[in-house]
């Protein structure tokens, strides 16, 4: 008997093929791309081309005019030359002329005759005109000296005592390599991309939304098989699309039918084992990106949501395909097991000629791996009858709040588990500090803020949503009380003198890092208002959120099987070793303990925003102090001691907060 | 033929079916009656082993639907409210799709579906694509697609939702027919008129449990009303109707 994900497999192969959208995506534009960019290139070259023969720029000569400069110029087929009658200004704000050249009067043998070129420096065709004119000029200069030269008796090399020959020392084929290297990666994963995009959202939201999933699901076949067919239909497509485009590219590039190659001045050749490594890599990627997708659109009940949910994906896959563009970096074993930039830097080497072995091995061996857990997660979708079903009929379900829809988006009370969760935070600080702190460096604020929003809250919330895990349980989405959200503040108010005893205490041992301290408080102190608000974003606010469903959420929900002052202290010290460099050692103490204070009333007040509000309280206070001149005098010598008033100033907050502090903690 | 023994479903803090037991034997057409939102679908995607029943259980040839569900799935044919039907496969294409899923091929599965073309009037329209075809149409393809391994047993959720008369009287043809072969036909409505017609005994479904139970006859006594319709309301009367239109 035929195995029943053939069976699947080879209908929706079929139904898929019948879809003109699909067979757009997968034929029409990976063959057709690069012959109708090149084509449309060399046309906008010829045009260009064309427009400027056809039109001679109308010069003018004015004053003792030479016999050699006009022929010159009338030898050449850019420039006309027309009689002015009027000043030279008025000749050229009329259009007469697009220049007009001035020559002064004639000078002895040895001396410099002077030329004014008039023009229009607000024209193209002025500006043109004015090039053309004075290479003209140029060359007249240049018969010039050659007669002057052999009138003493002088070889035209005289004048010339250096000749600069540029040469680069990349044959041609790589050059063309390199160059295609860098948009090619890019191409290939887009168009594997855009090729398993629709057909898994048809074969999955899509099947939901007709009504045929209830009706296939009662053939007597597993859910598995099922899975099976339709990814393999996907992964398939992914595929034939990114071979396509592949064939289409070389085609165009390596025939010359096209003769861009000549215009480009590059040489395309590439090896058919490199074409080989390629099409290796490019299956496992496709297998990823169908399975990611099915899981993903499986869970959503129609078409449209489908493509909502997908989009963001999409956009986010595109990031790590596009790292080979930028000129700089290098491709090392930890880009090599990046998602998606693995395969697109293998891409460029590859083509470039100079591909790594061992590099490649394990780019293919993780993207393997990825690609597994993909299927695994397409797999656990169609298992699950929440998915499925559950969903299916929510619409018109009375509406519920949020925090019950966010509860029922994953599996109730579900939470990572400990070994998880630290591991998702190691993979962050991985993350961050490659992905964010390399490219901060020179890039400034906004790419320190897209870091905490990109490589920590959106991973973040990726990793509760793919996971199924139950949002509001892991990441404490509680909603505050007046008595927590009290406590917080009086209890960070409170930490304060503690903890700037304890940076004074580390003083002794500690190296402190002035110039980092310097930078810190040049950074953080505001001028004007909305600086001010722009620091309070960057500085508060955004590691509040940020930050907090890092630690607070995933984190924190991932350990709280553990024993309550384990969990609490784990959390201080991971939070602390996260902000740790080089310079910043002395940061560790007071990091870890403020992350262990907040940890604590996180965990009792069940809710996350009261650690955020804890949060954007102590870093908004850092900078409204820093920015304001009196306060930063008096605290600026981190060698000095807290003044000794501040003390019971700070353990009288602590204790009102402590006694404020709801016991809302669950097991 | 079908058994559920105290089935219950909920989803979440909504409970959709409770304690649900009925019976329904060989050659018997059995009408799962109840307004929207009474617990019929999920009764019946419970029997079907698309939802895992919250308590109790389900059976179909005595084959408990949790244990057993792909054995349970090969006696059992079920036609969905929502008619799914694969728009860009032919009427053929499709029959013989699930034919394959049944494990039908080669000169076998061709008779087979040959047999169902000819069986439900198909002929002139089996080689249009789905999406091109009319309800009534559509109707009597899902009706082929699901009976293409010719199960003892039948599972149609509200099998004449949206048809006119013409699909709909051919729909009581095709039901009457099967039981005369001797298959358990267990179907839902919220349609009086039908119930009346064809159900050899009825289930009045309230708020996701049996209000009662009997041959037509039976209900109308035991509720005291001249006919079908009122002895429904009076069963159902405090339910909530207005829950919106849940197929
Ligand atoms: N997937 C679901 N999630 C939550 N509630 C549901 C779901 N499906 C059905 N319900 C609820 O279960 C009850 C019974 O629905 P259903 O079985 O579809 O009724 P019927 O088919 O009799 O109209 C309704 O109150 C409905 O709102
Ligand atoms: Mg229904």
């Amino acid at each position: 008997m035929k195995s029943a994900w053939s069976v699947v497999f080879v209908k929706e192969l079929k139904e898929t093929l019948r879809d003109r959208r699909t067979l757009l995506m997968m034929v029409a534009v990976p063959v057709l791309l690069y012959p109708v960019l090149l084509i449309a290139s060399e046309q906008l070259l010829l045009f260009g081309q064309r427009r400027l023969e056809a039109e001679r720029a109308p010069v003018a000569l004015v004053g003792d005019v030479p016999s050699g400069l006009v022929s010159i110029i009338s030898a050449g087929e850019a420039l006309s030359l027309v009689p002015i009658e009027a000043s030279p200004t008025e000749a050229l704000r009329s259009d007469a002329v697009a220049a007009v050249a001035v020559l002064g009067p004639p000078t002895d043998a040895g001396g410099t005759r002077t030329v004014t070129l008039f023009f229009d420096a607000a024209s193209d065709r002025s500006q043109r005109a004015r090039g053309e004119l004075s290479d003209a000029l140029d060359d007249w200069a240049d018969t010039l000296l050659a007669s002057r030269l052999s009138g003493r008796g002088l070889p035209a090399t005289f004048a010339v005592p250096l000749a600069v020959n540029d040469s680069s020392v990349a044959l041609p084929e790589e050059m063309g390599g390199y160059t295609l290297g860098r948009i090619l990666p890019l191409l290939l994963v887009v168009i594997t991309l855009l090729g398993a995009f629709y057909p898994a959202i048809d074969l999955a939201a899509g099947e939901k939304e007709r009504g045929t999933l209830e009706t296939l699901l009662t053939a007597p076949v597993p859910a598995s098989a099922i899975v099976t067919g339709k990814f393999l239909t996907v992964a398939l497509i992914g595929v034939v699309a990114a071979a396509l485009n592949l064939g289409s590219m070389l085609l165009t590039f390596q025939t010359g039918a096209l003769q861009v190659t000549e215009a480009l001045n590059i040489e395309v050749s590439i090896p058919l084992w490199s074409v080989a490594v390629i099409f290796l890599a490019l299956v496992p990627l496709a297998v990823l990106f169908a399975s990611l997708f099915l899981g993903l659109a499986v869970r959503s009940t129609s078409f449209k949501e489908a493509q909502n949910a997908l989009t963001p994906v999409y956009m986010l896959v595109l990031v790590p395909a596009m790292l080979p563009i930028f000129p700089g970096i290098s491709f090392g074993p930890l880009l090599a097991i990046t998602p998606v930039a693995g395969v697109s830097f293998l891409f460029r080497d590859v083509m470039a000629g100079d591909a790594d072995a061992l590099l490649a091995t394990l780019v293919l061996a993780s993207t393997t791996l990825y690609a597994a857990g993909g299927l695994l997660f397409a797999a656990s979708a169609f298992g699950s009858e929440r998915v499925l079903f559950g969903g299916g009929e929510a619409a018109d379900v009375p509406r519920t709040s949020w925090l019950t829809r966010l509860h029922s988006l994953g599996r109730e009370g579900r939470v990572p588990e400990p070994p998880v969760a630290l591991g998702f935070v190691a993979m962050l600080a991985v993350l961050f500090f490659y992905g964010g702190v390399r490219l901060q460096i020179g890039l400034g604020e906004r790419v320190l803020l897209l870091s905490e929003w990109l490589l920590l809250f959106l991973p973040a919330v990726l990793f509760v949503t793919l996971g199924r895990f139950d949002a509001v349980r892991t990441l404490s989405l509680r909603a505050p009380t007046a008595g927590g959200l009290a406590a917080g503040v009086l209890l960070v108010g409170g930490a304060l003198p503690v903890v700037w005893l304890v940076g004074w205490l580390q003083s002794f041992v500690l190296p402190i890092p002035w110039d980092l301290l310097e930078g810190l408080e040049e950074l953080m102190t505001a001028g004007d208002a909305r600086r001010l608000i722009w620091l309070l974003v960057l500085i508060a606010l955004t590691p509040a959120l940020c930050e907090e469903i890092v630690f607070r959420g995933v984190f924190l929900g991932g350990t709280r099987s553990l024993e309550p002052w384990r969990m609490i202290v784990l959390n201080g010290v991971v939070f602390g070793v996260f902000h740790l460099s080089f310079q910043t050692a002395i940061r560790f103490l007071p990091t870890a303990m403020l992350g262990s204070l907040i940890a604590w009333v996180v965990w009792r007040t069940g809710s996350i925003w009261v650690g955020a509000l804890m949060h954007f309280v102590n870093n908004a206070t850092l900078v409204l102090m820093t920015s304001t001149p009196a306060v930063r005098e008096f605290m600026s010598d981190p060698e000095a001691p807290p003044p000794l008033w501040l003390i019971p100033v700070g353990a009288a907050m602590l204790a009102a907060g402590v006694r404020l502090l709801p016991n809302r903690t669950e097991p | 033929m079908i058994r559920f023994s105290g089935l219950g479903k909920q989803y979440g803090s909504v409970t959709a079916v409770r304690d649900l037991t009925l019976e329904v034997q060989p050659g018997e057409v059995y009408a799962l009656l109840g307004p929207n939102g009474a617990g019929k679908t999920t009764a019946l995607r419970c029997l079907a082993t698309l939802l895992a029943p919250s308590s109790g259980s389900a059976a179909v040839c005595g084959l408990d639907v949790t244990t057993s569900p792909l054995e349970a799935r090969r006696r059992m044919a079920f036609l969905s409210s929502s008619m799914g039907l694969y728009g860009r496969l032919s009427a053929r294409e499709l029959v013989a799709y699930f034919g394959q899923l049944h494990g039908l091929e080669g000169a076998a599965l061709g008779a087979r579906v040959a047999e169902m073309v000819e069986l439900f009037g198909i002929g002139d329209f089996a080689d249009r694509l789905c999406a091109k075809l009319s309800t009534g149409q559509r109707q009597r393809v899902s009706l082929a697609r699901a009976l293409v391994h010719d199960p003892p047993v039948l599972v149609l959720d509200e099998p004449t939702l949206g048809l006119d008369l013409v699909s709909g009287s051919a729909t009581h043809d095709f039901i009457s027919r099967e039981r005369g072969k001797g298959k358990a036909v267990l179907f839902s409505t919220h349609q009086i008129d039908e119930v009346d017609l064809l159900a050899d005994r009825v289930g009045v479904l309230s708020r996701g449990a049996l209000a009662a139970e009997g041959t037509p006859a039976e209900i109308m006594r035991r509720a005291e009303a001249p006919n079908l319709a009122r002895a429904f309301l009076a069963l159902v009367g405090d339910a909530p109707l207005a829950e919106g239109p849940r197929t």
